[in-house]
């Protein structure tokens, strides 16, 4: 699956990153690689039940309640530039570049989206910068530490039940 | 009107007490992206998280206007000793 990936991965990898570009992407949660747009489609065809749903807005739940659900029903949830197969930052291309060798499912939500959703989740952590991942709800850090905890086998240890969960249901 | 290096630097010295600090401006010159190397015996005890926790609250005024702050290496002065020990006995390979 990540294979068509790697490419558009590598480019956004080579080198220090000095700059991050403040383009925005369209589409919002990605979860498996799979795209959940929070945006509803026009599509008169579309039944409303078959529309994605939109978690964002409308619901009822401040940004505080969806950074504490993402990070509750999400094993590896990621708040970063960019979505995970384009990264538009080289801290967070690094970050996606390092949870991928570990094939697990990433989710992942795309800050430059949404200034209001930034602001929330550096409240929720109290962390000022992107990307940051959380792990089992714990607040893990930026790309800085998930690169070194990657180094020193402490990552692996940390996944090692969520891996194991998958492999079960596999 | 941008973070200088030395700034980030005298902010890192005065409230960390660090026995080794380097700091790289990674942003070409306009401040706001730096790359940053510190041992401080105040890391003791305390996790990466934490200890990038304090480098972060050492400048927290100073963050609103840097862009990227990488904090490369973040120890306390054994594991620092240990490091540059093992760095002199293996080469690192060319990436």
């Amino acid at each position: 699956m990540a294979r068509p990936f790697t490419n558009v991965l590598l480019k956004g990898l080579s080198g220090v990153p000095a700059f991050c570009s403040s383009r925005s992407l369209t589409g919002s949660f990605y979860h498996n690689g799979v795209k959940y747009s929070t945006s509803i489609p026009n599509d008169p065809d579309t039944h409303e039940d078959f529309r994605p749903t939109n978690k964002l807005e409308g619901s009822g739940l401040s940004l505080k309640d969806v950074v504490e659900q993402d990070v509750k029903d999400n094993p590896i949830m990621l708040y970063m530039k960019g979505v995970p197969d384009f990264p538009q930052c080289g801290f967070s291309s690094l970050a996606v570049r390092v949870l991928k060798q570990y094939n697990f499912p990433l989710s992942a939500r795309n800050i430059l989206e949404d200034p209001e959703l930034k602001t929330a989740v550096k409240a929720f952590s109290n962390w000022p910068t992107f990307p940051q991942i959380f792990i089992k709800g714990e607040f893990i850090g930026g790309s800085d530490i998930i690169l070194n905890l990657h180094q020193n086998g402490e990552l692996k240890e940390k996944l090692k039940d969520i891996v194991a969960r998958k492999e079960e249901s596999a | 009107m941008g973070v200088t290096k030395e700034q980030v630097e005298s902010l890192l010295k005065s409230k960390l007490n660090p026995s080794h600090i380097e700091v790289i401006d990674t942003s070409g010159g306009c401040g706001a992206s730096f790359a940053i190397e510190i041992v401080s015996d105040q890391f003791e005890g305390k996790r990466l998280l934490e200890r990038h926790r304090m480098v972060n609250a050492a400048l927290e005024v100073e963050m609103k206007d840097i862009h990227a702050l990488s904090v490369k290496k973040a120890a306390t002065p054994n594991e620092w000793k240990k490091l540059q020990d093992s760095d002199a006995a293996t080469p690192v390979a060319a990436s």
